[in-house]
């Protein structure tokens, strides 16, 4: 059990707490979901359950917590360890040895167990995590869901009591991050272990939960079952709903609702099966096509050594519009938009930027024309104030002060950055980091924008900021390209979609082509949809304002 | 950078203990820099190539070779462009410096940095092979049996293995770079400097998060707990093993033996001087080359005992 009360934390050096005044108690057995916008202490509390906060990271503390009986606040992690299994959120930087076995091994090590008894440990790990084929792999080598599993199972080795996880998968893609949290759902039922779990993606996790704590601020916010969290007033609390209780509680908004929040698309078809009585035809037209592309891309390979990560693309990307592009880890996402803007070349074919290929022109060039926003945000800075940030690219192009400075402003004010102007960039929060690097790129105003999964281990409010940005940038006739495993953004956001495999382009068409009826890469209103397809609904729908203009 | 890592592969020289492979490898190095004859140099580069067939690595040292032959050539230019010695002129410039005098490429400069050059590629070859046919942990448990610190030894593993995520973290860093209109490679010196001074700033903080990272990790594994700390995969020595290790041992102290009564040496300056060996000469390198070879048999032995 843990036991938290009147807990306040402040990190060194900071002006306010990251915890304040938390007071908790999680039972034995529980899966508890921690989310809430980021910088809201989310982390912050999982650190103090194991004793990182404060004894790794120092600080001021005050008030009592304890789990399992022992005061955290005099016990150092390492004491910890056997009671509070800790998995991290970047998968490579959690792995200390070389290999699968030695990594289950380390933490028996450090405890000094008997040899058999490690022996014995690690069989129950590998089996337990479902890795056993994995034993003797270099962790290398190893995918990121691969890599998850791994830490996931060198801590089940130390036999913990609580397992607690900070976004374990962020940075996985929809198969992997399935994967890994089917794992955690076993490890809860079947051994009954605590399971604690920060997650943004409610809609892949909430059917799991036993419990869900929002916290903001420092605080926690909101507490109870998914229900009762996400059925109350949950405008305040910064969190997504998933599109299936959203559609639910806009039901009952417009007095045409079956009782209750659904958790999973059957449960939502269950109720609406027996309440759905009109459906209105849906008429969704597509719009905005067939203007002249920006971007042609003609037969293009591109190969790193021998390994031919792309084959055979051709595309054509159509001036102001929203692209998403998709696929499963190393399907060629990365390496394909790479080539919009010159940072890799193709091996063979070409790529011709209105009528120009880009092969004669330097990433500098292009960079102009076409903005490329990494996955993550520190690849971007290098500035020691966030106004050289974001004016680098202005002093670098030879522009004048007054000019760059009247950028400046205007992108601070844009991105909400105005009270960051002098702070050190990396000093920053996650989301603030983005914010910074999405303005140091679009304070260039590039006509093409490349995002690539902008919108991973963003909270809620931060990512319909960013859709609604680009969603009216796109409307300035400028064209948007987005990397994304986030099927639910794509749905609500996107006008085409190019799904990747293995290098190829599988299928090219407007979203409404590629998402509906398709099995993994559906949204939830979609895969509802279509169960209710007899009924008269759509089997195209993919949002939730589209379901309402049916059954609302 | 990946493909020059250790991969398990079922070989006898993988299979072979890491000690013996170590000591080996340790006793090459070390030879190629005590002897200067060019046969003997060159019997230790041709020792490493039946190791490098056996292992099965011949593409991925042929890679590193490839690279030390580009190091080579500049080795054996700047010598020859840059060391005036020796008395067979090949090529003498048509003017003079102040202090040097004139300007000459000699036989002697040339062959010096050649055999060099060969020195170098016995050198990268075997810290290749290591690289690739001990596993990393080996070395490190290797380290602890020679009674280092674990701390120390664990922060020098540590370090190699994220070399590789330093690498792709400067490749990111330079395209963020490149991508917000930077030209690295353009401008004066001085800007070049400044840019890549940024880079490495960028370089430096990632690097520190990371560490952070995993610190946080390994305190939450009980690394530090206070306890005896146990080995699961400690080496163990069977009495095949201390033989191989004894036969691994065997060229470095033939080799000193070797260099003690005066054999292996060669003078390349003023005059290069016959590289035969005169009456019963011969002998000392054809000793080097069983006992650099003899390594091999015992691998198969071992293999074989195993087996039974």
């Amino acid at each position: 059990m843990i036991r938290i009360r009147e807990l306040n934390f402040t990190y060194n050096g900071a002006d306010r707490p990251a915890l304040r005044n938390i007071n908790l108690t999680i039972e034995d057995g529980q899966f508890v979901l921690i989310t809430g916008a980021s910088g809201g202490g989310k982390s912050t509390l999982c650190r103090v359950f194991n004793g990182l906060v404060p004894h790794f990271y120092g600080g001021k503390i005050g008030g009592h917590a304890g789990v399992q009986g022992m005061d955290i606040l005099e016990t150092p992690p390492r004491e910890l360890a056997t009671k509070v299994g800790m998995v991290f959120q970047d998968p490579e930087n959690q792995l200390v040895t070389t290999d699968v076995e030695r990594e289950i091994a380390f933490g028996l090590e450090n405890l000094g167990y008997p040899k058999n008894l490690i022996a014995r440990r690690i069989e129950e790990a590998l089996d337990t995590a479902g890795i056993a084929r994995l034993r003797f792999a270099r962790n290398n080598e190893l995918s990121g869901g691969e890599k998850q599993k791994v830490a996931i199972a060198s801590v089940l080795a130390l036999h913990p009591e609580i397992l607690v996880l900070d976004e374990p998968t962020s940075e996985l893609d929809p198969q992997s991050a399935e994967e890994v949290l089917r794992l955690l759902e076993r490890l809860n039922d079947e051994l009954g272990l605590t399971v604690i779990l920060i997650e943004q993606r409610l809609d892949r996790v909430i059917h799991l939960v036993d419990r869900m704590l929002v916290m903001g601020d420092g605080k926690i916010i909101a507490d109870g079952t998914p229900g009762e969290v996400m059925g109350g007033d949950s405008q305040g609390l910064g969190i997504g709903l998933p599109p299936v209780i959203r559609l639910m509680r806009e039901l009952k908004s417009h007095d045409a609702s079956p009782d209750g929040l659904p958790l999973t698309v059957k449960d939502a078809r269950l109720r609406l099966q027996k309440v759905l009585q009109s459906v209105k035809p849906a008429d969704f037209a597509e719009g905005g096509a067939n203007t002249a592309p920006v971007l042609n891309i003609d037969k293009v390979w591109f190969s790193y050594g021998e390994r031919a990560a792309l084959r055979n693309i051709n595309l054509d990307i159509d001036r102001g519009g929203f692209i998403a592009v998709m696929g499963r880890n190393a399907s060629g996402k990365t390496t394909l938009v790479k080539h919009l803007n010159g940072l890799l070349k193709p091996s063979k074919g070409k790529i011709k930027l209105d009528g120009v290929d880009t092969r004669k022109s330097t990433v500098a060039e292009l960079s102009r024309r076409v903005g490329y926003v990494f996955q993550n945000p520190n690849d971007h800075l290098f500035a020691d104030t966030v106004e050289d940030e974001i004016a680098f690219s202005l002093r670098n192009r030879g522009a004048d002060e007054a000019q760059i400075a009247k950028a400046v402003e205007g992108m601070l004010d844009e991105f909400e950055l105005t009270r960051y102007r002098k702070s050190y960039p990396r000093n920053l929060s996650g989301g603030e980091r983005q914010r910074v690097a999405l303005a140091s790129v679009l304070v260039g105003q590039p006509e093409i924008i490349v995002l690539d999964e902008p919108t991973r281990g963003m909270d809620y409010v931060l990512k319909k900021k960013l859709i609604n940005y680009l969603d009216d940038y796109r409307r300035r006739g400028n064209t948007v390209i987005m990397v994304s495993h986030d099927v639910e953004t794509i749905a609500e956001c996107a006008e085409r979609v190019v799904l990747l495999s293995e290098g190829r382009v599988v299928v090219a068409g407007s979203k409404r082509e590629v998402l509906s009826k398709a099995l993994l890469f559906s949204p939830q209103i979609n895969r509802l949809a279509q169960a209710l397809s007899g009924y008269g609904v759509a089997d195209t729908t993919l949002t939730v304002g589209e379901m309402l203009e049916q059954i609302g | 950078m990946r493909a020059l890592s250790y991969r398990d592969k079922d070989t006898v020289i993988h299979a072979l203990s890491p000690l013996a492979k170590l000591a080996w490898g340790g006793g090459l190095v070390i030879l190629s820099l005590i002897f200067n004859h060019p046969v003997y140099i060159l019997i230790l580069f041709l020792s490493i190539i039946p190791m490098v067939k056996l292992a099965g690595v011949g593409r991925e040292w042929a890679s590193a070779l490839k690279f030390s032959l580009w190091l080579g050539l500049s080795i054996i230019v700047i010598n020859a462009l840059f060391s005036y010695h020796g008395d067979h002129v090949l090529l003498a410039a048509p003017f003079r410096l102040p202090v040097i005098g004139q300007p000459v490429i000699t036989l002697e400069a040339i062959a010096f940095g050649a055999v060099m050059a060969l020195k170098l590629a016995v050198i990268i070859s075997v810290f290749t092979l290591i690289n690739l046919i001990v596993h990393p942990d080996d070395i490190m448990a290797v380290l602890l049996k020679m009674r280092l610190p674990y701390k120390s030894v664990l922060v020098t593993s540590l370090s190699t293995r994220f070399v590789p995520c330093l690498v792709e973290d400067m490749g990111r860093i330079s395209d963020g770079y490149r991508t917000r209109g930077v030209q690295l490679d353009a401008g004066s010196w001085f800007r070049k400097i400044k840019n890549r001074g940024k880079m490495t700033t960028a370089l430096l903080s990632n690097s520190l998060d990371r560490a952070v990272q995993i610190a946080e990790a390994m305190e939450a594994r009980a690394f530090g707990s206070g306890q005896k700390r146990v080995f699961y995969k400690d080496i163990n020595i069977s009495k095949m093993d201390a033989v191989t290790l004894g036969v691994g041992l065997l060229p470095l102290a033939a080799g000193i033996a070797v260099r003690v009564l005066g054999y292996g040496d060669y003078q390349y300056y003023p005059n290069l001087t016959s590289i035969g060996f005169g009456g019963w000469g011969w002998v000392m390198p054809a000793i080097m080359i069983v006992l650099l070879v003899a390594i091999l048999p015992l691998a198969f032995l071992r293999r074989r005992a195993e087996l039974d």
